[in-house]
Formats: C-alpha cells, sequence, structure tokens
C-alpha cells in the first residue's frame, strides 16, 4: 500500500527524519511509534504531501505519490479542530467535497455515517455549541466520509474520552476489515499492542525497529515464564540453580511466580522440574510488552 | 481548480451570509448620504421667524435694523413695554436694549430673553448691524463719505474661481480636496479592513486547528489563495451594494430637490438664466443663502464619477492584493491575538505612514511628494485616490499600476512562502530570525 524510502527530511541543521524507510502493508493496521518529537508527524505530514522530503520518495500504491492521492488517504491529524462558527453539517460537506466527493455523494454518506454515530440531530448546531467529545465524532466522520483506501491517526486516543476512544477503534477495526489500510500514529505503546500488526519505531529521526509485532515480541522474548502450582502443605517449591524466580508468591498451597530460564533450558525443562514437586495448573510465556522493547530499543 | 472555488464559495458565503456583513452595506451609504444631505437640508430648512423688539435709548438706529426671512426687528419705545410684550406673546424672542451713553457711539448693548434661548445666528446679526450701522455713522457723520461711496466699498466681495488652461475647466479645487480625502480614507479603510479580515481568517483556521485537516486536502498555496480570492470578492461585492445603494440614496435626494439641482446647473451656464427667465433667478438667489452648498453640487457636477469608480476598483484590487497577501503570511505567525501586533506592525506601518502624509498629499496634488508616494506600491492605492480627483497624467497611473501588478505576485510568493511554513507550527514562538530561515536557500 505505502513505501517509505529513505526519506530524509531537515529544518536548518535539525534533522526531523534521517534515511527513514517502512513497509505498510495492505489490510493491516501499522503502528507508527516513538516519543514526542521522534519525527512521526513529519513523516505523515510527508505521506499527506503536506510537506516535502528533502531527500527520499514514497510509493503509494505502487505509484509515486502525486497530489491526487490525497482523495484516497483519510488523515486525522493530532493537532485537529474545526472551524467554530460554521454549522456541523455544512462543515462536514465542505471537508467531504474538499476530498473530492460530489454534493449528493457527500450527503448521502453524511447522513448514513450520522444516523450510524447517532449524531443526526446535530447537522444544523453550530460547532461551538457541541462538546469536544461530539466533536471528535464529527472529526472522526470526515476523516473516512470518503472511504479512502490509507486511513492515518496521529494520536488518535489523545483527548478522546474513553466512550469514545472505544467507539474509535472499533469503527477502525471495521473499516480495517472493509479494507482500507491503517497508520497510527502514538507514543502510548500500550494502545497499539492489541491492535496493530506491523510497527516502525521512530527515535530521533531514524527508524529503530520494524517490523511484525508477534515476531518482533518473539525475538525480544527473554525466556521467562508464568507459572502457577498447586502443592501439598508439608513441602514446598524449589526450581534448579540457573532458573531465577521473581515475584514468587506461595499461600495455602498455591505457588504462583515469574521464572527467568538460563538460555540453555526451555519451558519443558520447566515443567519437568515443577511436575515432581506439585500439580501445575498453569505455565505461560511471558513476552515483553512493546514498551519494555521500545525501552530497550531507545536505550541501545 | 474545482477546491479553490470550493474554498472561494466557503470564504464568500461565510462572510456575505454574517449580519454584520449587511449591517454594514446598510450603514454607509446612510453615513454617505447624510453627509451629502444635511448641509442642503441646513441650508434649505424653513426657519422659525424670531421676533427681535428693539429699545433704542440712543436714537442712533432709528430703521437701521433690517428684517430678513429669519428675524424681524420691531420698535419699542420703553423697555417696560418691551418686556410686557415679551412676556405675554410667544411670537416675540426676545427684546434688544441700547443704552444711552455720554459719548455719542454706544458700548454696548444686551439683548434679553426669557425661558425660550433665541437662536445663535440672532445674536451674531444683532451684532452685525450694530457694527455696521455704527460704521455707517462714523464715515458718513464724522468722515464725510457719501452713502454711494459707503455703498460701493460695502459691495466689495472678491471671490476666487479657479481654472485649469489645459482642460479649461473651472477647477474646483475645495471639492476635489474633499473627494479625494474621502477616496483617500475609503481606501485605506477597506483595505486595512479586509486586509485585517484575511489575517484573522488565517490566524483562526490556525488556532482553532482545522488548518492541517484541509491542507491535507488542498495545497496550502490553494488555501491561502481560496481565502484571499473569496474576502476580495465580499469587499467587491460591498462596493458593488454601496455604490447601488449611494445612486439610489442620491437620486431620491435629486427628486426631493429638484430645484437645487436645477438651479446649480443653471449657474453653471449664464445663459441659460435667461431662458428660463426670473424663476431661475429667484432660485438663484434663494440659494445665494447657502453658496457653499451649490458650490459643492456644482463640484460634483463637474467631477468624472465614471473614470474615479473605474480607478478605485483598480486600486482597490490591486491594493487589496498587495497587502491580503502579506497579512495571511502575518497570520500565519499568530498562533494567538497576543503576538498579532509584532508581525502584523511591518505591514499596517505604510498605510499608517500614507494616512498622517495625507494633508501634504492633498496640498499638493501633483507635486513630487504626492507623484512618488502614488508610485511606491506600499502607498500608491492611497496616494493615488487622493491625487484622482485632481486629474492625473496617464503615464504616471500606469506606472504606478505597473508597479503594483509586478508587485502583487512577489507579495503573494513571499507570503505563500511564509504561509506554508507558519500555518502547522503550533504552540511555538515564531521569530524574525526563524522566517529569515525560511527564505534561505538550501
Amino acid at each position: 500500500m505505502l513505501q517509505v524510502e529513505h526519506v530524509t527530511k531537515t529544518y536548518g541543521d535539525f534533522y526531523a527524519l534521517r534515511d527513514v524507510s517502512a513497509e505498510v502493508t495492505t489490510g493491516h493496521i501499522f503502528g507508527l511509534l516513538g516519543p514526542n518529537g521522534a519525527g512521526k508527524s513529519t513523516l505523515i505530514r510527508i505521506v499527506n504531501q503536506i510537506l516535502q522530503a528533502d531527500e527520499g520518495t514514497i510509493v503509494f500504491d505502487g505509484h509515486p505519490i502525486r497530489q491526487s492521492d490525497v482523495e484516497n488517504i483519510g488523515y486525522l491529524p493530532e493537532e485537529r479542530g474545526l472551524y467554530k462558527k460554521m454549522k456541523v453539517g455544512e462543515q462536514a460537506m465542505y471537508l467531504a467535497r474538499l476530498k473530492g466527493l460530489s454534493q449528493s455523494e457527500a450527503e448521502k454518506r453524511l447522513h448514513w455515517w450520522f444516523r450510524h454515530l447517532e449524531i443526526d440531530t446535530w447537522w444544523n448546531r453550530k460547532v461551538e455549541e457541541l462538546s469536544k467529545g461530539m466533536q471528535q465524532k464529527v472529526q472522526f466522520v470526515t476523516t473516512v466520509l470518503h472511504n479512502p483506501k490509507l486511513l492515518i491517526f496521529d494520536e488518535p486516543f489523545s483527548g478522546f474520552d474513553p466512550v469514545n476512544a472505544t467507539l474509535l477503534k472499533k469503527e477502525i477495526l471495521r473499516l480495517r476489515d472493509e479494507g482500507a489500510t491503517v497508520i497510527f500514529s502514538t507514543h502510548n505503546m500500550s494502545s497499539v499492542e492489541e491492535i496493530c500488526d506491523d510497527i516502525a519505531l521512530i527515535n530521533h529521526a531514524e527508524v529503530v525497529l520494524s517490523g511484525n509485532v508477534k515476531e518482533i515480541r518473539q525475538s525480544y522474548r527473554k525466556n521467562l515464564y508464568h507459572i502457577e502450582a498447586r502443592h501439598s502443605d508439608d513441602n514446598s517449591i524449589a526450581l534448579p540453580s540457573g532458573f531465577e524466580v521473581k515475584n514468587a508468591n506461595d499461600e495455602k498451597g498455591l505457588y504462583v511466580a515469574d521464572v527467568s530460564l538460563p538460555s540453555s533450558a526451555s519451558s519443558n525443562d520447566l515443567l519437568s522440574a515443577l511436575m515432581p514437586q506439585g500439580q501445575v495448573t498453569a505455565l505461560q510465556e511471558i513476552l515483553p510488552s512493546m514498551n519494555d522493547i521500545f525501552i530497550e530499543a531507545v536505550s541501545q | 481548480m474545482r477546491k479553490i472555488l470550493l474554498i472561494i464559495s466557503r470564504e464568500y458565503l461565510s462572510r456575505v451570509k454574517k449580519k454584520s456583513f449587511w449591517i454594514l452595506t446598510i450603514v454607509v451609504p446612510l453615513l454617505l448620504a447624510g453627509l451629502y444631505a444635511v448641509p442642503i437640508y441646513l441650508a434649505l430648512r424653513p426657519h422659525e421667524k424670531t421676533t427681535v423688539l428693539v429699545v433704542d435709548d440712543t436714537k442712533l438706529f432709528d430703521g437701521a435694523f433690517k428684517s430678513s426671512k429669519e428675524i424681524s426687528y420691531q420698535y419699542a419705545g420703553s423697555v417696560d413695554y418691551a418686556q410686557r410684550r415679551l412676556e405675554e406673546e410667544d411670537s416675540v424672542t426676545a427684546v434688544l436694549y441700547i443704552p444711552a451713553r455720554e459719548t455719542t457711539i454706544p458700548g454696548d448693548a444686551f439683548l434679553y430673553y426669557k425661558g425660550k434661548v433665541p437662536p445663535a445666528d440672532l445674536q451674531s446679526d444683532v451684532s452685525e448691524q450694530l457694527q455696521s450701522h455704527i460704521r455707517t455713522i462714523i464715515l458718513q457723520d464724522v468722515h464725510g463719505i457719501t452713502q454711494e461711496e459707503f455703498d460701493q466699498v460695502n459691495a466689495t466681495k472678491i471671490k476666487v474661481h479657479t481654472k485649469d488652461l489645459e482642460t479649461g475647466k473651472d477647477g474646483f479645487l475645495e471639492v476635489k480636496m474633499a473627494i479625494g480625502l474621502v477616496l483617500g480614507l475609503i481606501i485605506f479603510f477597506v483595505v486595512l479592513m479586509f486586509g485585517g479580515q484575511v489575517m484573522t481568517g488565517v490566524s483562526e483556521e490556525k488556532t482553532s486547528r482545522i488548518v492541517e485537516v484541509i491542507v491535507s486536502s488542498v495545497k496550502p498555496f490553494q488555501l491561502m489563495m481560496g481565502k484571499v480570492i473569496g474576502i476580495g470578492l465580499v469587499g467587491l461585492t460591498q462596493f458593488a451594494l454601496w455604490i447601488i445603494l449611494s445612486m439610489v440614496g442620491l437620486v431620491g435626494i435629486q427628486a426631493a430637490n429638484p430645484e437645487l439641482f436645477e438651479a446649480a446647473k443653471a449657474r453653471q451656464n449664464m445663459t441659460e438664466i435667461a431662458t428660463k427667465g426670473t424663476d431661475a433667478v429667484e432660485q438663484m438667489q434663494a440659494l445665494n443663502d447657502a453658496p457653499v452648498v451649490t458650490e459643492l453640487i456644482q463640484g460634483l457636477t463637474a467631477i468624472n464619477f465614471p473614470l474615479i469608480i473605474a480607478m478605485f476598483l483598480i486600486y482597490f484590487v490591486l491594493g487589496y492584493f498587495f497587502y491580503a497577501t502579506l497579512f495571511a503570511g502575518v497570520g500565519a505567525l499568530v498562533d494567538s491575538d497576543t503576538n498579532a501586533q509584532q508581525f502584523s506592525l511591518p505591514v499596517t506601518i505604510p498605510l499608517m505612514l500614507v494616512m498622517i502624509m495625507m494633508p501634504a498629499i492633498i496640498n499638493e496634488p501633483t507635486g513630487s511628494l504626492s507623484t512618488w508616494l502614488s508610485f511606491i506600491p506600499f502607498t500608491s492605492p492611497v496616494a493615488m485616490m487622493i491625487r484622482i480627483p485632481f486629474g492625473v497624467p496617464a503615464w504616471q497611473a500606469a506606472v504606478s499600476i505597473a508597479l503594483l501588478l509586478l508587485f502583487v505576485p512577489l507579495n503573494t510568493w513571499i507570503a505563500g512562502r511564509i504561509y506554508k511554513r507558519g500555518i502547522l507550527l503550533y504552540g511555538k514562538k515564531i521569530t524574525y530570525r526563524d522566517i529569515f530561515s525560511w527564505f534561505k536557500k538550501k
């Protein structure tokens, strides 16, 4: 869907992006991660052709990106707003028509979306009369209205209340299932783990890590397991040397702990060490969270 | 192209739909019509008759007071009698008492009134008649000048007429000054007003953060130009409405006071008086009471309004684009109203400067200062509009317009550059150093 190839952007002596490459697969949700000021918004603005890269190219749907492609992109910026004095319906129509929709098509789709999100009574109200949460719904609708192939959300959940954030997530997943490709940009790692298929981690203008979320988490696995085992009251559970026990808790015959295994050992070794001592009720690998990976990748 | 039209129509419609637009549309012609109609009305309104009882103890002023249309002087024998009439009769406004003195020449006179304040021109009329009669007495009785000689001296009245030998037309310089002043002020205000609207429009989009959504659909330059053009069209609409309403008003005034315009035209062409007969002569005499008004009307009829309107439109459009683009650039730098001043000042200073120089331009419309100011694009729209009623050589107008045409694209380029960078810089204080760095070659 989208290939970012060796993109560099500078402001004077300051590098906003340095030789950044990434690939966004069609139908996937792509997370663009990194701390504030890493360059995420700059990259997104380049994809939206608001800014121009100094070097490198953006390939959209198989061809170098051109101005008309903006009609196939839906963009919800981090800094977002609406004309306060304009009526909601009028404003949504205006934004939809700027994205290339015809008057009648824009009207038809808007009415569908307004009914779908139960905001159709707002059509003739001025934006300034709406609460912030209400405005966010309108902004979301105008972002997705033209059925873009590529949806870009920059810090989508910042400023959204929990109800709207859940709704937003649900709608985004639905749009993905209907064939849209989604880019998420955020510094909030926990929000991406569950919905992103692939990520690119940007720090100080450079990509420090990229790929499939599951693969990345696998590659950062620490051979760490969570165990639970029942045992009789007269004995306690002991593990062979080299097995590092963390957060152990032994109460009323239930032993709960996280165990870090030496690199030579596997989960089966842990299981066979436990089995003679009690009844194993749970054994699960603990994969590092994106947050841990992020901190580790950034500190390298 | 389709998108820029969408932007233009939004900018245009959202403003034209506002109440304030229509209020301004109606109020301005009303004000202008008022400026035009009030002096005419004042000159022609029927005056209330004021009756003054004269009590002259000096016996010098027998029959000296001449009654006019507004003031009637009646002689009364004693102060007591006059006072009684002042109290009893509503038609008596005041009593003029001239007490006798040791010397032949009286020093003071008293004007008594009761409750109802006499009009201000009564006092001046009384004082004028007193003085003029005393002068007559002194000249005739003391210096032995005859009545004829005295009348001759008194009748001396010289009016300076101006005439341009190049065109052979009357100068009407005072009327032209007034029109030049009005035109200069109007263009100053509209450029500032609509330019200012561009600035606030741009900064509103920036502070409300809608701008990033829009520039993900259209190029920043398109958004900027759409706004500048849309607001410019609002300005042109406003003018068209102003001109139409003023015309309607003017025709209305003419219809209500046809004799005024007839007489003014007649005075211009002396031969017409003969053909019109005594009627016109009478009207003229009526108008002699208000010479300023006739002069104004004559002057107005002598002015080439189509040319002025055409030049006004040219200078409004060019002056507007010259400044509105710069204002758009300024608006893009503003993140809150507080720092608007810092960046708008360099743009408004040239306009303010030409305002300060306005009297100098009017005083010498063909002087070198006026000529230079009407060439420099920063000042030319205002300076040239002041000069237009006096007549401007075609080559000077051409140079002035050509320079504006040259600078408008340059300003647009500069503003576009600033705009593109400025609108997406949120929450950061922008300095002049930053702005200069945007123009450095990479």
